[in-house]
């Protein structure tokens, strides 16, 4: 379970402050499939940001499993990325050098609780999963942006992380693609039982999530359940649907 | 840090050359091979000729080890006896005596001062390699009379007008010819050039050697008296060995190694090579690091965002870190091999083919201790060189580094 207080991140350029999250107050359940959506500039990747310990809030608590992220030192926080968290990014962001299968292991290699073996048999089980275990020897470059996005997922769940974040992974990708990916993480949700929490601007996504949380000017819009968007949150604004 | 860790930094790095740029590879590779060959070819250089001028030295000057006469003295006195007592001692291979004289020699034309050396040819072939540097007729024998070896320079080339001669010569005396010797003590005589050699040592060469025997008769004081007595080591005897043993066995003369005759002769070209060969050191190490350094620079600029998302998904720093690191080992370590290969294929061809000047000949000096503090220095400015870009570059904020 994931527990947000207050959380607010003030950028400052120059004399100028952006607020990009400006009192945000959210919980998210476990196994839960949710969809943050707004505008762009509305704090969606932020706030995604400060979930997966990318970036630090300038104020405000972040709770994961019960435990308070800021008391987490740098490497404290690099392990609880390895070991609790996975990532799926916009542009797949796969190391270039290294094939399908380096890609997908490379963070259960780094797991002390695992075996050599144990690795490459988990690798090899999430790369048949996502249908592309035929391709493990291949180079990033030698595949389709849908197929490189499904890997980038294999290698965000290659270690059965807590929780999923995915930041707008179809963002690159045509509808075909998308739905294929966006499949995958229902049935990775399903199957698994896992949190995933996705940055998504395309109203179609919708139909895919648990709930949604809107986005303006860093501050929540809106969260409900999926198709009935409510303000549940204590102090933040219902705006309606557009 | 721990194994797994190590393992996917290596893992890391390894790809990254193999599958990134090729040519960037190899160019640098070539660079750090260039800079190692340059560290080490000079400093080799100046060794061989160290080398080579200190053997010919050994071999026809003052063998291991020199005795000559004491403050004062003209001669080395009493030869006989003390030729014995020094042939009588442990460790001594055979001792020759040196008695020489300068004169002017003169064939048919041409007139020439040059130093005539008495030697004891059969006790000087234990010592010298001189009789194996005979290119025409014969060496002395032991008690030949009215017989003379010359160098090749002083017998000349016939085909050469004397003057365009580089080094005045008798003009193409050969093997058979006589040549008349005046010794400048009213001695004059007719010889015959029993050989002609050439040792590639100038002194050397521009000498003509008679017997001990013949000398006697131009300067009686040779019976019985010596310029110097070079001493030969038997293998696995130092000089030093030699050195005391002689003077504790009440050798009453002067006796020196040839490492205290060089040190006084050579150390100031010496010292010029050392400081030619550190600044060479220098200035290497200073290119393979600085282009290290860039070329580290500029793949963890262009792997930035890279940078960024591997430690987003979980890569510690460190991992990062020695990735640049391991890459930088893997360069250095194929640079300094490519080095090596090079030193070496150019010490085999200057073996064959050695620089050749009038006064020494120089191969490349390598020994096994060179090339591993060389490869050692090399790395280690490789390591640091590396590392520095590498350690920046891992403490970069991951926002930052994404943003990049």
């Amino acid at each position: 379970m994931i527990v947000i207080e207050d959380l607010r991140k003030i950028y400052r350029m120059g004399s100028v402050e952006v607020k990009a999250l400006d009192g945000i107050t959210l919980t998210i359940e476990k196994g839960e499939f949710l969809g943050i959506t707004g505008a762009s500039g509305s704090g969606k990747t932020t706030l995604l940001h400060m979930l997966g310990l990318l970036d630090a809030p300038t104020s405000g608590k972040i709770v994961i499993d019960g435990m308070d992220i800021a008391l987490l030192n740098d490497y404290e926080r690099t392990m609880f990325r390895l070991y609790k968290l996975g990532y799926v990014f916009q542009d797949y962001a796969l190391v270039p050098d290294l094939t399908v299968m380096e890609n997908v292991s490379i963070p259960a290699m780094l797991r002390k609780d695992r075996a050599e073996e144990q690795t490459k048999r988990d690798s090899l089980e999430i790369l048949q999963k996502i249908g592309l275990c035929d391709r493990r020897d291949h180079l990033p470059r030698e595949l389709s942006g849908g197929q490189q996005q499904r890997v980038s997922i294999a290698r965000a769940m290659v270690n059965k992380p807590d929780i999923l974040f995915a930041d707008e992974p179809c963002a690159n990708l045509d509808s075909e693609n998308s739905r294929m990916v966006l499949d995958l993480f229902r049935e990775i949700n399903e199957e698994m039982h896992q949190t995933i929490v996705m940055v998504s601007h395309e109203d179609w996504h919708r139909e895919y999530f648990h709930r949604i949380v809107r986005l303006r000017d860093g501050k929540i819009v809106s969260d409900g359940k999926n198709g009935k968007a409510g303000a549940v949150n204590p102090g933040s604004v219902q705006i309606p649907e557009t | 840090m721990g194994q797994k860790e190590l393992k996917v930094a290596f893992l890391l790095a390894l790809r990254s050359l193999q599958r990134g740029s090729r040519s960037s590879v190899i160019l640098t590779v070539l660079i750090v091979g260039m800079c190692f060959t340059n560290m080490i070819f000079l400093p080799s250089l100046f060794n061989g000729i160290g080398q080579s001028i200190t053997k010919q030295v050994v071999d026809y000057e003052v063998g291991n080890v020199l005795v000559s006469p004491k403050t004062g003295d003209q001669y080395v006195t009493d030869l006989p006896a003390t030729l014995d007592l020094i042939n009588g001692m442990p460790g001594v291979e055979r001792a020759t005596p040196h008695f020489s004289k300068g004169a002017t020699l003169t064939y048919r034309q041409r007139v020439l001062g040059v130093t005539v050396r008495a030697i004891s040819p059969k006790d000087e072939e234990l010592v010298s390699p001189l009789y194996t540097k005979i290119i025409a007729g014969s060496y002395l024998g032991q008690d030949d009379t009215g017989e003379v070896i010359i160098g090749k320079p002083v017998a000349g080339d016939p085909s050469i007008r004397q003057e365009d001669e580089f080094q005045p010569s008798l003009g193409g005396v050969r093997v058979g010819d006589s040549i008349t010797i005046d010794y400048g003590n009213g001695y004059v005589k007719d010889y015959r050039v029993k050989g002609i050699y050439f040792t590639g040592w100038s002194q050397a060469d521009s000498a003509v050697y008679v017997t001990m025997t013949d000398m006697a008769l131009v300067d009686p004081k040779s019976a019985d008296n010596a310029d110097d007595i070079t001493v030969k080591a038997k293998p696995g005897y130092s000089e030093t060995f030699i050195k005391d043993e002689l003077e504790q066995y009440g050798v009453s003369q002067k006796v020196q190694t040839t490492s205290d005759l060089l040190s006084k002769s050579l150390g100031r070209a010496l010292q010029s090579f050392e400081i030619i060969n550190m600044v060479s050191l220098i200035v290497s190490i200073i290119i393979t690091t600085v282009v290290l350094f860039i070329v580290i620079t500029i793949k963890t600029i262009n792997s930035r965002r890279q940078i960024g998302i591997l430690k987003a998904i979980g890569v510690d720093k460190a991992v990062i870190m020695h990735n640049y690191g391991f890459q930088v080992i893997i360069l250095a370590i194929l640079g300094i091999i490519l080095g090596m290969a090079l030193t070496l294929l150019l010490a085999v061809y200057m073996s064959v083919n050695p620089i050749v000047t009038p006064e020494w000949s120089a191969t490349l000096y390598l020994t096994p201790m060179d090339l591993v503090t060389n490869s050692l220095i090399l790395f280690v400015a490789a390591l640091v060189a590396g590392y520095v870009p590498a350690y920046q570059v891992s403490r970069e904020d991951i926002q930052t580094a994404m943003r990049a």
